[in-house]
C-alpha cells in the first residue's frame, strides 16, 4: 500500500511541476497556454544540450532552462500573447500553433537540417540525461524501497511550490500579480504596469516548466513531442484547483495523482488515466469554479 | 431583400456545389478518393463552425462525435468483410475477435470475446448507418442540457469536451476484445445499397460524399438564417442579455451542438466508407485542435468558408507532402499559418472575401443605388 501510495505522490509531484508554471500563467493572466507543455520540452532539450556541449550535469542544467525558458515565454509574450489579451479562447490556438512551431524547430533542429547542418542533441530522434549517482538506486525508508530519484523530485516539486508561493504572496511582483488577478482595471489605475507584469508573470509560468522539463529528463526519454500530452494533464489540475489558486492546485495534484495510482492499481494504467479525466470533467460540472477559489472579481 | 439570386452568398454556395459536382471530369478515380476524404473534413470544418462560430462555444472534442460516427460504419462492414465470414462460423465474426478470445471461446459473435454480443446489432449495415448520426446527436444532446444547463461557457466547455474524447480514446484503446483498441478496425467490407456497391474507388461514391456535403452546408446556411439560427447568434453576442429578453439560451444552445454533432458524426461515417479504416487516432486530441484550425483558417463565421478552408488546407498538404523533405516543414507552416491567421486574421478567409466583395461594391455606386432600390 505504501509503494501504492507513493507511486501516486510521484504522479501528483510530475502533475504539480507542470501545472505551478500553468497556475501562474492562467491563475494569474487568465491565458490558456497550449505551448506550455513546449516549455517543458525545451527545459529538458536544454538539459541535453547542456551536457553534450557544456558537460554540465542534471542539477547544474536547472537554472540554465529556468533562464532559457523564461526568455522564451518573455518573447511569446511580446510576439503574441500580448496581441490577444481579452480574447481568451483565441489564445489557446495561437498558442497551440506556437507549440506545434516549436516542436517542428527542435525536430528540423531550427531548420539547419534543410542545409545539411546536424547538431547533436537536436532532431527528431530520442534523447535521454544521465541521472546523477548520488541520485541512482533506492533508498530504504520505513523499511521500504524507494526510488532515489523519485524522491528527489518529490522534493524539489515541494522546494520549487514553496518558491512559488513566496514569489506570489512575498514579494512586491507577486502582490501585483494578485492585484491583477482580483481586478485589473483597478490595478492599472493604482500604477501597476499591467502590461510589464504580466509579462514578467509569463516568463516566471515558462521557466518554472522548464524546471520541470530539466526534472522530467531524468527519467523519461526526451523526444520533440514529450509536452503535448502533458500541458492537457496541467490543465485539468489548474482547473480542478481553482484558478488562480495556489493551494488548490497543490491539492488537486494531490488527488489526482493518488486517485490516478489507485485506480490503476485495481485496474490498469490507461483505465487509471481515464478515471482522472472522469473525476475532471465531473469537477468542473458540479462546481465549474473549481474545488477551491475564493469569491470575488 | 432582393431575393437569393442577388446575393453573392448564394452564388458562392452554388459555385462550390457546382465545382464539386463537376470534378469528376477532370480527375482519375485515386485522386477523387483523396477528395472524397478532404470533403469529409470539409463537413467537420462546418461542423465546428457552426458551434464555434455562430454559438460561441469551441468544441475540443469534436473528435469525439466523428470517432462515434466512423467506428459505427465501421462495425457495419467489419461483419461485412471478407474477412469475417472465414472464421468458421455461420455468422460473420470479424478476425481480431478471435485473436483475442479465451481458449474454448464459441466462435460466435454474441459471446466470442466479452461484450461481443455490442456487435449483434450492427449485422445489419444500416444499424451502422443510423448508429453513426444518432448517437452523435444524442449523446451531444445530453451533453449539452447538463453543460447549457449548469450555465458553463467559454474555456470550461472546451475543457470538458477535451477532457471527455481523451476518455473516450483510453476506453476504446483498452478494449481491445471489443475494438481492436489501438489497431482500430480495418479490412472493411462495402456499404450496398439496393446492390450497388459503394466501391471507395468509385465516382458513386465520390458523388454519395459530394451530395452529402452540399446538402449538409445548404440545410445549415438555412437553419443559421432562421428565427432560431438568429437567436442562437444573439446568445453568442450576450447569452444574459438574450436570456433576460426571455429566450431558454440553454435549448438553443443544445439544439446546435447536436445538430454539429449529427454532422460530424455523417462526416466519420462516411469517411469509412471512403477511406475504409476507422482508429482511436480520431479520438486523439490533435485530430479536434486541427479541425478547429481549418474553420479558423477558412473562417469560423461562415459555414463556407470553414469548410472550403478543411478542403484547401488538406488538398495543399495532400500536394507538398508529395516531396518526403516538405513533411515536416509542412507542419511547422501550419503552426505559423494559425498564429498568423489568430492574430491578424480573425475572420478567416471568408471575412477576407467579405470585406473584399464590400470593398468592390463601394467603387461601384451604380450597383449600390441599383440594390437599394431593389430593396
Amino acid at each position: 500500500m505504501v509503494d501504492i501510495l507513493f507511486i501516486g505522490l510521484s504522479l501528483s509531484s510530475i502533475l504539480l511541476l507542470v501545472a505551478l508554471g500553468l497556475a501562474v500563467t492562467y491563475g494569474a493572466m487568465g491565458i490558456i497556454n497550449m505551448a506550455h507543455g513546449e516549455m517543458v520540452m525545451i527545459g529538458a532539450y536544454t538539459a541535453v544540450m547542456a551536457k553534450i556541449w557544456l558537460g554540465l550535469g542534471l542539477i547544474a542544467s536547472i537554472p540554465l532552462a529556468f533562464a532559457v525558458t523564461a526568455l522564451a515565454g518573455l518573447a511569446i509574450e511580446r510576439l503574441v500573447v500580448r496581441r490577444l489579451y481579452g480574447r481568451l479562447l483565441d489564445t489557446l490556438l495561437a498558442t497551440w500553433g506556437i507549440a506545434i512551431l516549436l516542436q517542428q524547430a527542435i525536430r528540423l533542429e531550427f531548420g539547419l537540417s534543410f542545409l545539411g547542418i546536424h547538431i547533436a542533441g537536436l532532431g527528431s530522434g530520442l534523447q535521454n540525461v544521465p541521472v546523477p549517482a548520488a541520485l541512482q538506486g533506492t533508498v530504504r525508508l520505513l523499511g521500504h524501497d524507494f526510488n532515489a530519484y523519485r524522491i528527489f523530485i518529490v522534493a524539489m516539486t515541494a522546494v520549487l511550490a514553496v518558491a512559488t508561493w513566496a514569489v506570489m504572496y512575498r514579494t512586491a511582483l507577486g502582490m501585483k500579480v494578485r492585484a491583477i488577478i482580483r481586478n485589473p482595471q483597478m490595478a492599472a489605475a493604482c500604477g501597476i504596469a499591467v502590461a510589464r507584469t504580466n509579462a514578467l508573470t509569463f516568463a516566471l509560468g515558462s521557466g518554472l516548466a522548464g524546471v520541470a522539463g530539466v526534472l522530467m529528463a531524468g527519467f523519461k526519454t526526451v523526444a520533440p513531442d514529450m509536452g503535448a500530452t502533458l500541458v492537457v494533464d496541467g490543465f485539468m489540475v489548474v482547473v480542478t484547483g481553482g484558478v488562480g489558486s495556489l493551494l488548490g492546485t497543490v491539492a488537486a495534484s494531490g488527488l489526482l495523482g493518488e486517485f490516478n495510482a489507485l485506480v490503476a492499481m485495481a485496474s490498469n494504467d490507461i483505465i487509471g488515466r481515464a478515471a482522472v479525466f472522469a473525476v475532471v470533467i465531473g469537477v468542473i460540472l458540479l462546481k465549474p469554479a473549481g474545488l477551491f477559489t475564493f469569491k470575488g472579481r | 431583400m432582393a431575393g437569393p439570386l442577388a446575393n453573392y452568398r448564394f452564388w458562392a454556395y452554388a459555385g462550390l456545389a457546382v465545382l464539386l459536382l463537376a470534378l469528376p471530369l477532370v480527375g482519375d478515380e485515386f485522386w477523387l478518393n483523396r477528395v472524397a476524404k478532404y470533403l469529409c473534413y470539409g463537413m467537420l470544418g462546418a461542423a465546428v463552425a457552426l458551434t464555434w462560430g455562430y454559438a460561441g462555444v469551441l468544441n475540443l472534442g469534436q473528435g469525439l462525435f466523428f470517432g462515434i460516427g466512423a467506428y459505427a460504419m465501421a462495425m457495419g462492414l467489419k461483419l461485412k468483410s471478407y474477412t469475417s465470414l472465414q472464421q468458421g462460423s455461420d455468422q460473420p465474426v470479424p478476425d481480431f475477435m478471435l485473436w483475442n478470445a479465451q481458449p474454448g471461446a464459441p466462435t460466435e459473435l454474441c459471446c466470442i470475446t466479452p461484450g461481443s454480443w455490442l456487435w449483434l446489432p450492427f449485422q445489419w449495415q444500416w444499424t451502422g448507418v443510423i448508429v453513426a448520426v444518432v448517437l452523435p446527436v444524442l449523446l451531444a444532446g445530453i451533453m449539452g442540457r447538463i453543460i447549457f444547463g449548469q450555465r458553463i461557457s467559454g474555456v470550461f466547455v472546451s475543457i470538458i469536451t477535451l477532457a471527455l474524447v481523451l476518455l473516450v480514446r483510453l476506453v476504446v484503446v483498452d478494449a481491445q476484445p471489443l475494438t481492436n483498441g489501438f489497431n482500430g478496425l480495418t479490412d472493411l467490407g462495402w456499404l450496398t445499397v439496393a446492390g450497388h456497391e459503394f466501391d471507395p474507388y468509385a465516382k458513386g461514391t465520390y458523388y454519395l460524399v459530394a451530395v452529402a456535403l452540399i446538402l449538409v452546408l445548404g440545410l445549415s446556411r438555412i437553419l443559421v438564417a432562421t428565427r432560431a439560427g438568429t437567436i442562437l447568434q444573439a446568445t453568442r453576442d450576450s447569452d444574459t442579455r438574450a436570456l433576460y429578453l426571455g429566450y431558454d439560451v440553454p435549448a438553443y444552445q443544445t439544439f446546435f451542438f447536436a445538430v454539429s454533432a449529427g454532422i460530424a458524426g455523417l462526416a466519420g461515417m462516411l469517411y469509412v466508407i471512403v477511406s475504409e479504416f476507422a482508429s482511436p487516432s480520431f479520438l486523439e486530441l490533435s485530430f479536434s485542435i486541427t479541425m478547429v484550425v481549418w474553420a479558423a483558417v477558412g473562417g469560423r463565421g461562415s459555414i463556407l468558408g470553414a469548410a472550403v478552408g478543411a478542403i484547401l488546407i488538406n488538398m495543399i498538404e495532400a500536394r507538398v507532402s508529395e516531396t518526403e523533405a516538405l513533411v515536416e516543414a509542412w507542419k511547422a507552416i501550419i503552426g505559423l499559418l494559425f498564429v498568423v491567421t489568430v492574430i491578424y486574421l480573425p475572420k478567416g478567409l471568408s471575412g477576407l472575401a467579405h470585406d473584399g466583395i464590400a470593398r468592390l461594391r463601394m467603387r461601384r455606386p451604380a450597383l449600390r443605388l441599383k440594390e437599394e432600390a431593389g430593396q
